[in-house]
Formats: structure tokens, sequence, C-alpha cells
């Protein structure tokens, strides 16, 4: 489903690592609606995974990038604009990465230092990203800057350990920025809390299959698929939000509203 | 122990978190050591870095324990 929403726009996209990651749904989605996009990942992700797969698709360059270091993303936004041939009108932030939840450690005996790499990938990455497009000037006006985050930031999930902490952090990032880009640039900064997904990050997180299908009956409408966040990542970017701005936006078939769900209680 | 060995020790240490005293030169990146699938290809390359050499994703999956690591980095690495 077309309709030249983007038409014209130029964009980064981070964090696609395979087809089941919400970044590569939203590459699709960006290109189909006539965007012109730049993807980037990881250095290891470029072994990993299969973005060179998707960049093929769609035509796109790859620019690595590790997300905490200045200096890539500094070449990343200097690169992206020369190859896309001007400053850019959307960017999305869809990385997380928590070494604690990979090792299985119980969140009353996490290593700090871990912690700290958590924070810095998964939220401070965010703050770098958007000092680099500040500082570069690198975005138009009306511009759209999006992070995928999680309802963790709000509620206790425990088994999501120290990316609660991360995603409280990543939606405090966009609200600060917000104001500062708002005001300069108009443009526009949020986070989309989207339902579980089964993603790499997502499986990463021990129970999460039973936690899925929990989430799923609890939300009136399901669990948002990976496809539906690219659509609402899409409107996001589009000139049909320009005044939304400094918010979290769940995007959860209403999870986040319920209280409890009869559908839970029948088995 | 060789000065190679010695180096990819202390780079398991780090990436992997593990004391010292768990790593022998049988011992399983996976099985042993709990790395996960991302850990192994961050080993990977961690070691080109280190040793400034480039590993082929056809070698690199033949590299399993740390005993398959130090050999296949002898054979490349001149010291
Ligand atoms: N899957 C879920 O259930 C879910 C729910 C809500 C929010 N999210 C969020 O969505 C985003 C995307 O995750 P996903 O579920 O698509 O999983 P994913 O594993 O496909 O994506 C995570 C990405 O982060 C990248 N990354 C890790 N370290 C990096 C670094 N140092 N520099 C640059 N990139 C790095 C990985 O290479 C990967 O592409 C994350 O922020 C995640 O927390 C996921």
């Amino acid at each position: 489903m077309a309709n030249n929403l983007l038409a014209g726009k130029r964009g980064i996209i981070s964090g696609a690592l395979d087809e089941q990651s919400i970044a590569w749904k939203v590459a699709e989605r960006c290109v189909e609606e006539g965007a012109q996009i730049v993807l980037t990942n990881a250095p290891v992700a470029m072994r990993f995974g299969k973005i060179n797969e998707l960049a093929e698709k769609l035509n796109a360059e790859i620019i690595p990038a590790d997300a905490t270091s200045m200096e890539d993303l500094e070449n990343l936004v200097t690169k992206s604009q020369e190859h896309l041939g001007g400053k850019l009108d959307f960017v999305l932030h869809s990385i997380g990465m928590s070494v604690n939840v990979r090792k299985g450690r119980d969140y009353t005996d996490l290593k700090h230092d871990w912690m700290m790499k958590t924070f810095d990938v998964s939220a401070i990455s965010f703050h770098k990203m958007m000092q680099v497009l500040w500082q570069k000037d690198a975005m138009n006006d009306w511009g759209s800057v999006l992070a995928l985050t999680y309802i963790a930031a709000q509620r206790t999930f425990p088994d999501y350990s120290e990316m609660a902490e991360s995603k409280a952090l990543l939606e405090s990032f966009a609200r600060s920025f917000g104001y500062h880009f708002g005001t300069r640039n108009k443009v526009r900064v949020n986070t989309i809390s989207q339902s579980p997904t089964m993603t790499t990050a997502g499986q990463g997180v021990k129970g999460f299959g039973e936690f899925f299908n929990y989430a799923d009956k609890m939300s009136p409408l399901g669990n948002a698929p990976a496809e539906s966040c690219a659509d609402y990542c899409i409107q996001l970017f589009s000139d049909l939000s320009r005044y939304v701005t400094m918010q979290n936006l769940f995007h959860d078939g209403g999870f986040s509203n319920m209280g409890m769900n009869p559908a839970l209680l029948e088995g | 122990m060789s000065n190679i060995a010695e180096k990819v020790k202390a780079i398991i240490v780090d990436k992997l978190g593990v004391d010292e005293s768990e790593i022998a030169l049988e011992s399983s990146f996976t099985n042993d050591l709990g790395a996960d699938s991302l850990d192994t290809v961050e080993l990977i390359m961690e070691f080109e870095k280190t040793f400034d050499i480039s590993i082929p994703d056809e070698q690199a999956e033949n590299i399993t324990t740390v005993g398959e690591a130090v050999s296949y980095l002898e054979s490349q690495v001149k010291e």
C-alpha cells in the first residue's frame, strides 16, 4: 500500500539485522513510500546478519557505524548527506543490546561495567546520534527523529532487566532533545513503544515466548506486528504528523491501558 | 604459553567476562565459556583487529575452542 508519503525525503535507518528486525520492515516501507535511505548497523552486524541482502534489494547504501562511537556517527551523517544529496528528513534509532540479558544474569547480580555498555549502546547512542545531527546541522526543517522503546520503561517486567532503565533513559533523551530540535529546526523527536516482537533482540529476553503470548492475549487488538510498527514509523516520518513531538507513543494493540483481560483466564 | 595464547586469553576475558582460570585450550566458546552467536563473531573480529589479519568466514566457522583459535592464529601471524 504505497501512498508516496515520503516522496523526495531522505533518511537514515539503523538496526536492520535480518528480515525479522523491525528496522528491516521500516526500511522496506520507506522505500515503498518514495524515500531515499541509507542503512547503518554495527560493523559486527555486517558479518552476523543479512543487511547486505536488504541493501541490494532496496538499492541502498550501507554505512557501518558503531552507534557508541562519535567518530563513526560523524562519518555516518556526513557520508549519508553526500550520498543522498542533501540534508536529512528522518532518522530511525532501532538499536538495543544488553550483555547482562544475553548472559542471563539475575537482576540482583548484574555486572555494572556491562550495564554501562548496555546504556551506551541502547540509550546514550540516541543522544550521540542526535548531537551529531545537531552539530552538523544535518536535519531539514520539519524533519522527524524516532527511536523504538518498550513499556518496561514505565512498568516492571522482571525479565527485561536493565533494558528497563535503558528505555527510561532513551525516552527521556527524546523529550529533552525534542525541545532543542523543535525550537531550532522544527524537527520532532518521538519514541514508539512497541509490542513484544519476535526478533533477535526480543528473543534474547528470558521466557520471551510465553510473555509474547501473554501480551497478545492481554491486548484487545493483539500484539502489534513489526509491519504495522513500520507503518506507524512512516506516518511519523511523513508530513501528516508535523506537530507530534516529545512523545512516547504506544503502538501495542491497547496493552498499556489494560488492567485485566478475561481472555487470560480462559486458558 | 605463547605470546599469542596470552593475547587470546586476554581478549576472551574482556569479551566474555569469564575468569582467566576458567579458560583452557580445550574450552569451547559456546559450551564452556557462555558465548552466544553474536559473541563468537565479535571474538573473531577482535582477533582480526589485534593481530591485524583477516579471517575468512569459512575459516572462522572452524574456530570453536580456545585451542583452535590459538593454533589458527599461530599459523597466520608472524611474531
Ligand atoms: N523485539 C521486541 O520485542 C521489541 C519491543 C519493543 C521495542 N523494541 C526495540 O526495537 C529496537 C530494534 O530491535 P529489534 O527487536 O528489531 O531487534 P534486532 O536485534 O533486529 O535489532 C537490534 C539492532 O541493534 C543493533 N546494534 C547492536 N549494537 C549496536 C551498536 N553498538 N551500534 C549500532 N547498532 C547496534 C543490532 O545490530 C541490531 O541490528 C530496539 O531498540 C529494541 O529494544 C523491540
